[in-house]
């Protein structure tokens, strides 16, 4: 008997294998899209980006085919771009196929870009392509340039990595220690789009339009409108960072979504305040003014310490959405040399701290109901938990009636750390003596 | 052959939770989803507690028919006639979902791995399998089955674990979903999901005692009932609904999601060993029950020479349906809705028309005597 029962196992095995020999297909006969763009077209419907990767200059170390390891070490020429126009994504793979001797294949697909024109369109019938293959992951990441999707993505040519599709998945990644993005998957950002309780988000990225550090300027940024005598690190969004790299693509802040429809976008310093919100807030340095010394600013290391407590009330004819975001720090920068470490200067630094972050929360909040209208924080999912059946909950119509909602937002922040140093002394200066 | 054939309660266990549970890599998970919203998980359990009650009703009514299986126990209630008529029944039973199974197991087949190799190409792989299984016999299938069995669980888990950055409790509410009456009155009919327990009627003479018969059946629905309704609780806490209504084969497109660091991520081959595995000893076991049905009803001496006719016949019904979607209309619509029926209630009837008839006759020696 057990003989038998090996034979059935074997059979099942090959069964199982041996199918696959009818569609068989080498490894070395596809070319892989690391990354897909998706901007209005001018002659058709889509013009369709694709940026595919050379695995022989990646194989390689980057410096030329066949180069052993040797020649330049990053990824500048690891990829080449596409551009088709096309009226769908798939058509225009199709008629990109017909130029490569390799054909197109998704899987390795990294980032899906969106220019902030077609978003604004709404791209539901561009994205409703996406679940039905097989080939693009469902942890590909959903970006809207705000220049043109074409543009970031050939402006993508990495200097730190040989491998581009490393460079997108770590790039997509540092909003765990800068709070300055965000990172949505395509799985969630579908589930957002057809959620009766949450809005959809992506990464808000775009092209550096700075060529030299002269040509600086703030004419972008948003401090002015939040009435800071300067920029903190936070008020830009991508493209307009005062930055200047051969590497010209970035990511920076968010853009929000009603349904498929983009209804707005958010900086930096507000992309942290919804992280810290919905509790993905990692770590990251936060900049304010000093609150002794206004003309000095502090610099804290903020982590969320735990997650964030949110309650709904829904009671009234407007939810009421009570907001407690809980938060640690390390000091990292005194520029003043005020001794912020004693107990009672550092509770000066806590309140300023949680006054300012309540009240970007605050501003934060309002611009999401006021502007947007869209609960891209996901609070209806704690609404949702009210409700006892799903008729009763589409009912309430949560998307409609938080366009009203009122907030009470609170922070707990406490400084635990003062980093290396426990005292910050005085410089010393020296006195001048008169003259005998 | 059922006389000399014995297998254990880990072995019979084994085969029957592999047969209620293999679903799960199917429609299962959204099936659920589609009768009851968020509140799929709690329809499952209350599908299950259903099951086992009426299990109870039929152990208990199948206590005097000790190492006989629905057959011959038709044959008890009814003659030739009622054992014909009970035979047929279950054959068409078997046929049917066979059919439509192996349709289905192909064309999911074909969506995930095999796009351009031809349908019935794909099928005549299934087929083999299937083919090799029942000449092998029932004592093969069981004891695979039973070292297939804990590789298929550790499959299903370490997918069902692996996605658990994308859990969001707060997606099961609202608890009831789509209401009280889709839940526990229309979701009656779900009790279809243990609709494999009927196998258990048809392997009572390979386990001989009523004790092992029992066992089986309360451990094969509890185990099944833990693995499809944690596949349900998933699918929601995953995908969320109204999207999760979307989802192909919801435990595949869980494989995609995992993605733990940078390094674990691509596990669907994972999902392929399962899914296959499973696959196979579903289309063996019930495809072997085609031919032994088969010969049991007409009193056959061998099931072998009826195996290939059978292949073929399931081949031919299996590619009628014009597309993927009809095919599992017509698992959906009518075998999960209906099924029950003869899984449940039929076993009831023969046990009972059996039990008046053995009474009957008794009262009527008695008075004879």
């Amino acid at each position: 008997m057990p003989k038998k029962v090996c034979m059935l196992l074997v059979i099942f095995i090959l069964c199982c294998m041996l199918p696959g020999c009818y569609d068989r297909q080498e490894v070395d006969d596809f070319a892989y899209v690391i990354a897909i763009g998706l901007d209005k077209g001018k002659i058709n419907i889509l013009r369709l980006t694709l940026q595919l990767a050379k695995p022989t200059v990646i194989g390689s170390g980057g410096g030329g085919e066949g180069g052993g390891g040797g020649g330049g070490s990053d990824g500048s020429e690891a990829t080449t771009t596409i551009v088709v126009e096309t009226p769908s994504i798939f058509s225009g793979l199709n008629m990109a196929n017909n130029s490569l001797s390799k054909k197109l294949n998704l899987a390795h697909a990294k980032v899906m870009v969106f220019s902030k024109e077609l978003a604004q369109e709404g791209i539901e019938r561009y994205i409703n392509a996406i679940p039905r293959t097989r080939e693009i992951r469902p942890n590909i990441s959903i970006a809207v340039s705000t220049s043109s999707a074409e543009d970031y993505i050939k402006a993508v040519q990495p200097h730190l990595e040989i491998n581009p599709a490393k460079y997108y998945e770590m790039n997509y990644q540092t909003f765990k220690y800068t709070g300055l993005s965000i990172n949505n998957d395509f799985h969630n950002f579908y589930s957002q789009m057809k959620s009766t309780y949450q809005s959809a988000t992506a990464v808000l990225a775009g092209v550096n339009k700075f060529n030299s550090a002269e040509d600086f300027s703030l004419q972008s940024s948003t401090y002015d409108e939040k009435g800071r005598p300067y920029p903190l690190e936070g008020d830009f969004k991508a493209g307009d960072m005062p930055r200047e790299s051969k590497l010209k693509a970035e990511i920076m802040g968010l853009a929000v979504f009603n349904g498929s429809r983009m209804v707005g976008e958010l900086d930096g310093h507000e992309t942290t305040m919804h992280l810290m919100v919905t509790g993905e807030y990692g770590h990251g340095f936060i900049t304010i003014p000093d609150p002794i010394r206004k003309d000095y600013t502090v610099v804290l290391e903020v982590k969320r310490s735990r997650n964030p407590v949110c309650s709904v009330d829904i009671s009234g004819e407007r939810p009421r959405i009570s907001v407690k975001v809980i938060l640690e720090a390390d000091i990292q920068t005194i520029q003043s040399g005020i001794e912020y470490e004693k107990p009672e200067n550092m509770k000066i630094l806590e309140k300023a701290y949680e006054d300012f972050l309540r009240e970007s929360i605050i501003k934060y909040l309002k611009r999401t109901t006021e502007e947007f209208k869209s609960d891209i924080c996901g609070f209806g999912k704690i609404a949702k938990a009210k409700f006892l059946t799903w008729d009763e909950w589409e009912r309430y119509d949560w998307l409609n009636r938080y366009k009203d909602a009122e907030f009470n937002v609170e922070v707990d922040f406490k400084i635990r750390r003062t980093g290396l140093i426990v005292s910050t002394v005085p410089v010393t200066l020296s006195k001048e003596k008169e003259a005998p | 052959m059922a006389s000399k054939i014995v297998f254990g309660k880990w072995e019979s266990i084994s085969l029957l939770a592999v047969l209620m549970s293999t679903q799960i890599f199917l429609g299962f998970p959204r099936l659920m989803v589609e009768a009851a919203g968020t509140g799929a998980w709690l329809l499952v359990i209350y599908a299950a507690v259903l099951a086992m009650l009426l299990f109870a009703v039929i152990s208990k009514l199948y206590s005097p028919f000790e190492g006989k299986d629905i057959i011959d126990i038709g044959g008890l209630a009814g003659g030739n006639a009622g054992r014909i008529i009970t035979g047929s029944i279950f054959l068409l039973y078997l046929i049917f979902i066979v059919s439509v199974s192996l349709r289905e197991y192909a064309e999911n087949m074909r969506i995930i791995y095999l796009n351009v190799t031809p349908i019935s190409f794909v099928e005549m792989f299934f087929l083999a399998g299937m083919i090799a299984g029942a000449f092998m016999g029932i004592e093969s299938i069981v004891r695979l089955g039973a070292i297939l069995a804990p590789v298929i669980a550790v499959g299903f888990f370490m997918i069902t674990f692996g996605i658990y950055p994308y859990y969001d409790f707060s997606k099961i509410f609202p608890v009831l979903g789509s209401g009280v009456n889709n839940i526990f009155l229309r979701g009656f009919s779900k009790i279809s999901v243990f609709s494999a327990i009927s196998i258990l009627f048809l392997i009572a003479p390979f386990l001989k005692t009523n004790k092992n018969f029992k066992v089986t059946g309360y451990a094969s629905i509890g185990i099944s009932a833990v693995m499809l309704t944690w596949s349900s609780l998933i699918n929601i806490l995953a995908f969320d609904y109204p999207a999760a209504l979307e989802r192909l084969m919801p435990v595949f497109q869980m494989a995609r999601l995992v993605n733990l660091g940078r390094f674990f991520q691509r596990v669907e081959s994972l999902f392929m060993i399962a899914w296959a595995v499973s696959g196979f000893l579903y289309l063996s076991a019930v495809f072997f029950f085609i031919a032994y049905v088969f010969r049991k009803t007409f009193k056959l001496e061998y099931y072998r020479p009826v195996i290939f006719p059978f292949a073929t016949l399931v081949f031919t019904i299996s590619l009628m349906p014009p597309n993927v979607i009809t095919a599992t209309r017509l698992e959906i619509d009518y075998f999960r809705n209906y099924v029950w029926i003869i899984s449940f209630v039929l076993p009831i009837v023969v046990l009972l028309i059996a039990r008046a008839r053995i009474k009957a006759s008794k009262t009527g020696g008695a008075e004879n005597a």
